[in-house]
């Protein structure tokens, strides 16, 4: 299947676009551009074929692993190709972009490479001597294969020093958000496993937050806000004003805290009620009870309510630029606003990497604070 | 039952309230006015609030109903025998599409799909498609084998198993899937604003970007509302298609 | 050891234990039986003050328990419920040491601690010390339960219906050791249970409840013989004779058997095995191999030709084995008399259907003159 996806994007979409600047669209042209390199592509996309026909399950896997990353490579390569030559005897505005082809190409490969390594995925190590490979091949492709030429890269080159600012407030941004979730969310959690009606309380409005539109929320803040800011000057001293980072901290911890306090509220609630008797019974005082027993029980469930969280403000940052607030949002709306497509993937992609790599590593660090005894 | 009733007429009366709300656009007027007294326009002209609000309301039911009619489909298949190869690819993409934030999907559409209406429902599907279909499965999955080994005992066929075991055992999780998607719909749908689909997001976008809250408010509360309203609604739809038995269990 | 002096509990307008006295010495084992909701469990647990009495008094030691701390009082009772409640998080040694560690013992004390613990409650301690309770069955978690229950050495051990979830073969199991762990511990245990046949086997005193309400305090053999009213009748049961077998042991009846040995002749058969019919035929070293008509080897066969072959395990009881047991086991093989062992095999003795009969009618006329309808 894969191997299908994959045929119908080097086949039926265009493989590069060849542009005059940066904001009109351009000249499609198919895989071909990518000259010898398209060879070693119809031929990975065979391998991936032969993995549907391929008589043991061994074999199955390997040429749908071979062809997986074998295809990232060639693509890396055949695009910078493509860029290199197209791009001669151009004036220096000119871009060659990327076309459907190649996303529709890398989704064929992920589906490839997935179907290959399914009943390994857990095992990190197996992984790394692959990935490390195709990553310096990729790497090749940009010192020496002209994949630096792409518009992306072009785009890339041109905000490099503002990136890495907008990169860290993103991440600043949406980990202050999670940092106060965390202090507010754990003991509301806490307290509504002690008391009906707060759980009633906390559960519903948390829940009617989560709810409403980020945007929304985000302008019902802004305007009390800033007439508070008015109102009172000390506070804007503090830098709470309408426009801002105040908003945009306080809608984060607003969408942060259903996530964790529900999980915390679970977590501990779903402790086996024996186990708390028998701990009473043995003389544990409260506290006792709670750091050594309902607390560790529970802490793989609040991980993952972070985790839930996490993924969530990393997206909902984006959205605080509206308000003010200066990050990764910057580039994906300002690219919205001039049409530049390079400008939109340079913002929009790094925010998908950043949920992708907040969520494998919470889930990875869920499993190794999950107490040997309650695994699965 | 009585609770219930009392429920759906909750949902229902909260919805004319609500219609009714949006359309009084003279009553926005005069409200706005008072809390912005130095504003000399308090609502957005390009378009009245009603037909923001029905802007919007067409994006989301449209996308929607594009991401019902394939997301369940497509997760009752990874659950037949016939598709029980793809499950795994399919669970995995959704697992791997939920972690996407829902605004930089819609950012990527642009470049791949272009602007306006249609590129936004394209979004707005693909990404509503990945709480679907992992609820299908996930409720499908969570009925239990000696069930299913009960209806097949007495002679059912696969099509009657699903029929009138599976799907009605698994309505309240399928349900409470295409809730969240709805939800995310709603929310994303309000960035739809920033790529020229309309909406909701008209007013809070474009006040922000011109420093006026009122055209903000005028956005943000009636989406508030319309995103609560659509929840407390599929709420009454979840409690309706809930199997009492399991009702009582949970 | 234990007093409970007008000890009363209500919960609103219902009175869960209703001005309940009671004295229990050191080194007994005091049951707590009758229906469900008679407040046996609530007693027990106002002696740990999981509960604490809406009046009345209650003296471990001569000391009242509510001037002591809660949490103080509880680590100097042992405590084991139904449901075991094991820390699913910590392995068998952790959840042992709970208590200890509480009390701020040394490791290396608190690991000789756990060994000796484990091989007093029957389980090998090279083989479960690390194991999660999720990876234990239900009787040998049960057992972990009351070696947790002993780590610190308490004086009293309160036991809430502890064997109660097992299956009813080791339920069986589990009692006899526990009573053979109590003649060695002699703790003061306080044991709630609704199975009157556990305790009529494992209790010194009986405390039968009824809606809060005391209905008798006595021995077993008492409340088997004199039931006070009509309730403790009919919750004995009209199989009281067989109960009464219960109390007694098999090493209290037996007899010394008739044997011969397998490789004898006739003629010393004839000594050995004196006038009786049948004869168990043992090995030198005194391991029951099978038994002998007498009459056959009257007639000159050797008895390893003329016996019956027996399997030891199947055919006999050892002497901790109540005459319930003994009685069972020779219906079940219609036999008139059963063979005592030890877990060598060793032939020890006989018991005959003679002597359970004899310990069955005996206090019959005591029971004769119980009317059956009793006024409360």
């Amino acid at each position: 299947m894969g191997a299908m996806v994959a045929l119908a994007g080097a086949t039926a979409l265009p493989f590069v676009e060849l542009r005059a600047n940066r904001l009109v669209p351009g000249a499609a042209h198919s895989v071909a551009a990518a000259g010898p390199w398209a060879y070693l592509l119809w031929l990975l996309v065979g391998v991936g074929f032969l993995s549907a026909v391929a008589p043991t399950e061994k074999a199955r896997a390997a040429s749908s692993t071979a062809s997986g990353y074998g295809l990232v490579v060639a693509l890396a390569w055949g695009i910078g190709h493509a860029a290199s030559t197209l791009l001669v005897g151009q004036p220096s505005a000119a871009r060659v972009s990327l076309g459907a082809g190649v996303w529709v190409l890398l989704a064929g490969t992920a589906i490839l490479g997935f179907s290959g390594g399914v009943e390994r995925r857990r095992k990190l190590v197996r992984w790394a001597g692959p990935l490390v490979l195709t990553a310096l091949a990729i790497a090749a492709a940009f010192a020496w294969g002209g994949l630096d030429r792409i518009s992306l890269a072009r785009e890339f080159a041109v905000r490099a020093s503002s990136f890495w600012t907008l990169l860290g407030g993103h991440l600043a941004m949406a980990g202050t958000g999670l940092g106060f979730g965390l202090a507010l969310g754990v003991p509301l959690g806490l307290w509504a496993t002690r008391n009906r009606h707060v759980r009633s309380v906390v559960l519903g409005v948390t829940g009617v937050i989560q709810t409403v539109p980020s945007l929304a929320l985000l302008g019902l803040l802004i305007a009390p806000l800033a007439a508070l800011s008015q109102a009172v000057p000390a506070l804007r001293a503090l830098g709470v004003r309408g426009i801002g980072a105040t908003p945009g901290l306080i809608a984060l911890t607003l969408y942060a805290l259903l996530p964790i306090v529900r999980n915390t509220y679970v977590g501990l609630a779903e402790v086996d009620p024996a186990v708390i008797d028998a701990g009473r019974g043995m003389g544990m005082s409260s506290w006792q009870l709670l750091w050594r027993v309902e607390f560790p029980l529970a802490l793989p469930l609040i991980i993952e309510g972070v985790r839930t969280a996490s993924v969530l403000l990393i997206g909902i940052t984006t959205l605080t630029v509206f308000a003010g607030a200066r990050n990764l949002g910057i580039l994906v709306f300002e690219g919205l606003g001039q049409f530049a497509p390079d400008l939109i993937l340079l913002g929009a992609l790094p925010i998908i990497a950043l949920a992708v790599v907040a969520d494998v590593a919470l889930s990875a660090l869920g499993r190794a604070l999950t107490p040997e005894g309650v695994r699965a | 039952m009585s609770r219930r009733r009392i429920g759906v007429a909750a949902v229902v009366v909260a919805a004319i309230a609500f219609a009714l709300l949006v359309s009084a656009q003279g009553l926005w007027q005069s409200w706005l006015s008072a809390l912005f007294p130095k504003q000399p326009i308090v609502l957005m002209p390009r378009d009245t609030l009603a037909a923001f609000v029905l802007q919007h309301l067409v994006l989301v039911a449209v996308s929607s109903a594009l991401t019902i009619a394939v997301g369940v489909p497509l997760g009752i298949f990874v659950t037949r025998r016939s598709g029980a190869e793809f499950r795994a690819l399919v669970v995995a993409a959704t697992d791997l599409g939920q972690t996407f934030p829902p605004v930089a999907v819609l950012a990527l559409a642009m470049p791949l799909l272009g602007f306006g209406f249609w590129p936004t429902v394209m979004a707005l599907f693909i990404y509503g498609m990945f709480p679907v279909v992992s609820g299908t499965i996930a409720g499908i999955e969570s009925v239990p084998r000696a069930v299913l080994d009960a209806a097949e005992g007495m002679g059912m066929s696969p099509m009657q198993v699903l029929a009138r075991v599976e799907l009605p055992l698994a309505a309240r999780v399928i349900l409470s899937g295409v809730r969240t998607s709805v939800a995310i719909n709603i929310g994303t749908a309000t960035v739809g604003a920033a790529i020229g689909t309309g909406g909701l997001g008209v007013p809070i976008i474009g006040g922000l970007a011109v420093q006026n809250m009122a055209y903000v408010l005028e956005g943000a509360i009636p989406a508030a509302l319309l995103a609560v309203l659509a929840d407390a609604a599929l709420a009454q739809v979840e409690v309706a298609v809930t199997v009492p038995e399991a009702a009582a269990g949970a | 050891m234990i007093r409970l002096e007008d000890v009363t509990r209500r919960y609103g307008d219902t009175t869960a234990v209703d001005s309940l006295s009671l004295e229990v010495a050191e080194g007994e084992v005091c049951v707590l039986i009758g229906p469900s909701g008679c407040g046996k469990t609530t007693t027990l647990r106002m002696i740990n003050r999981l509960i604490e009495p809406t009046s009345g008094h209650i003296f471990v030691d001569d000391r009242d328990i509510l001037s002591m701390p809660a949490e103080e009082l509880r680590r100097g009772l042992g405590y084991v419920i139904q449901s075991i409640g094991l820390f699913p998080h910590l392995d068998v040694a952790a959840n042992i040491c709970v208590v200890p560690r509480l009390l701020g013992w040394e490791k290396s004390r608190m690991a000789k601690r756990v060994d000796e613990l484990l091989a007093l409650v029957g389980l090998d301690p090279e083989a479960y010390r690390d194991k999660y309770p999720r990876q234990l069955s239900g009787g040998e978690a049960q057992r972990v339960g009351v070696a947790r229950a002993l780590a610190a050495d308490p004086p009293v051990l309160l036991m809430d219906e502890p064997f109660g979830a097992v299956d009813p073969l080791n339920r069986e199991r589990l009692q006899s050791e526990f009573a053979r762990i109590q003649r060695e511990l002699k703790k003061t245990v306080i044991f709630v249970t609704h199975d009157i046949d556990e305790a009529i086997r494992l209790a010194d005193k009986i405390a039968i409840m009824r809606d809060g309400k005391l209905q008798q305090f006595d021995t077993p053999e008492q409340v088997l013989n004199h039931p006070a009213n009509k309730f403790v009748h009919d919750f004995v049961g009209a199989d009281r004779a067989l109960k009464r077998l219960v109390r007694v042991r098999v090493a209290d009846v037996m007899r010394s058997p008739a044997t011969v040995l397998a490789d004898s002749d006739a003629l010393t058969v004839r000594v050995g095995a004196g006038r009786r019919r049948f004869a168990y035929v043992v090995e030198p070293d005194g391991r029951l191999v099978g038994w002998v008509d007498t009459n056959e080897v009257d007639r000159g066969l050797r008895p390893v030709e003329a016996m019956t072959r027996m399997d030891p395990v199947e055919a006999s009881v050892r002497p901790d084995d109540s005459l319930r047991d003994a009685l069972s086991r020779m219906l079940g093989l219609g036999f008139r008399a059963i063979a005592v062992t030890d877990k060598h095999d060793v032939l020890l003795g006989e018991v005959t259907f003679a002597a359970v009969e004899e310990a069955m009618t005996e206090g019959d006329e005591h029971i004769s003159n119980q009317p059956a309808e009793d006024a409360e």
